[in-house]
């Protein structure tokens, strides 16, 4: 990813009103941590798994945050109990900022990667979380607040897959 | 030492703290014991602490609480290398461990039963202030008296299997009602509105 892009996908997400975001890296949009971290109006928290970065961001928006959680699309289905039970079932917004490792639009798609992609989908259609694909910069910042704006309307996950110019 | 014992203890400590607990008997018997607004009854297991821990974040000037159980524990063993990085001051983790898994009603052995040790894990985890405690007296002074410390807090409360919770009424509040008495409480006693609720 450009460093532009990263910058706008940051910034975008700091306009949607993201103040909290928990991760655990990858390698599509690992970028975004450096400008996260040094921006004081975002709190970085780092997780040892995808499982509690879901649940430490559930919590933090009980406590009035607007949380967000950047993982790879592999986290999706580590954490989808969580997901499932903090995110649907008691009904916690959170963003999903996730790369999307194996999808068709991945850049960087390979043998190592493509199952994992064929499958991200189905399970976020499975969990009920709805989503978006975005593959370029184009209207990346009104996105990325659509999906902000849907997460608490649906009091629930909503998820943002990253790949195409986001995955170079 | 039985669970239900430290937590009528605990409940007479509760001020303007959060608490927040995972599904086992402890739900049921802290839903019976306290009516306070600030408690977050999480309805599955391996969850509380990190909610716990998201919450101790987002509002650094109120103490949390979390009630776990020793099968929740194993279920997310990550969170305690998280909080031992994080250590955040005003988080506070009491875990009843029975040994066993109670609510399967067969009540067969967890790790801790055999050679597990909880407080040595939190330890290596990076948390500095975790102890084992095995008496009614030990509970009272360490860790009641740590509700007035500013330090982070793993206690391992290792207490004997009982069956009170199936004994007394489960509480009759489903989680999403819970969870919005919990967040207007939240909304009155911080004086802001939490953003999720919104205006329809």
């Amino acid at each position: 990813m450009e460093d532009q892009l990263a910058r706008r996908l940051v910034q975008g997400l700091k306009d949607a009103g993201i103040n909290f975001v928990t991760y655990l890296p990858e390698t599509r949009l690992s970028q975004i941590i450096p400008l996260i971290q040094d921006d004081p109006a975002m709190e970085l928290i780092p997780t040892a798994s995808e499982q509690e970065a879901v649940t430490i961001a559930a919590g933090a928006t009980l406590g009035g945050k607007q949380a967000a959680v950047y993982m790879e699309n592999t986290g999706i289905y580590v954490s989808s109990y969580s997901l499932l039970t903090v995110g649907k079932q008691l009904g916690v917004p959170i963003l999903l900022v996730a790369g999307y490792l194996g999808g068709v639009p991945d850049q960087r798609n390979s043998f190592l990667y493509a199952t994992i992609g064929s499958h991200t989908i189905p399970t976020l259609n499975g969990l009920g979380i709805e989503y978006m694909v975005l593959e370029e910069g184009e209207r990346l910042e009104e996105r990325i607040k659509d999906a902000v704006r849907a997460a608490n309307a649906l009091r629930g996950p909503f998820a943002l897959l990253f790949a195409g110019e986001f995955s170079v | 030492m039985i669970r239900h014992e430290c937590l009528e203890l605990l409940a007479g400590k509760i001020t303007d703290q959060l608490v927040v607990t995972s599904q086992s008997g402890q739900r049921i018997e802290w839903s019976y014991l306290s009516r306070h607004e600030g408690n977050l009854l999480v309805g599955m297991m391996g969850c509380a602490v990190g909610i716990g821990t998201g919450l101790a974040l987002a509002l650094p000037h109120r103490k949390v609480i979390v009630l776990d159980s020793d099968g929740s524990v194993l279920l997310s063993l990550f969170n305690l290398a998280t909080l031992g990085n994080l250590r955040p001051k005003n988080l506070i983790v009491f875990v009843f461990d029975n040994g066993v898994y109670s609510g399967s009603r067969i009540s067969y052995p967890t790790a801790t039963a055999g050679n597990t040790d909880l407080e040595a894990i939190a330890r290596g985890a990076g948390i500095e202030k975790t102890l084992t405690i095995r008496d009614i007296e030990t509970f009272k002074r360490k860790a009641l008296g740590a509700l007035k410390q500013n330090e982070l807090a793993f206690f391992v409360c290792k207490v004997k299997e009982s069956l009170m919770h199936r004994e007394i009424p489960r509480p009759n509040t489903d989680l999403a009602e819970n969870k919005y008495t919990f967040v207007r409480y939240l909304e009155r006693s911080e004086g802001k509105p939490i953003r999720f609720i919104g205006r329809g």
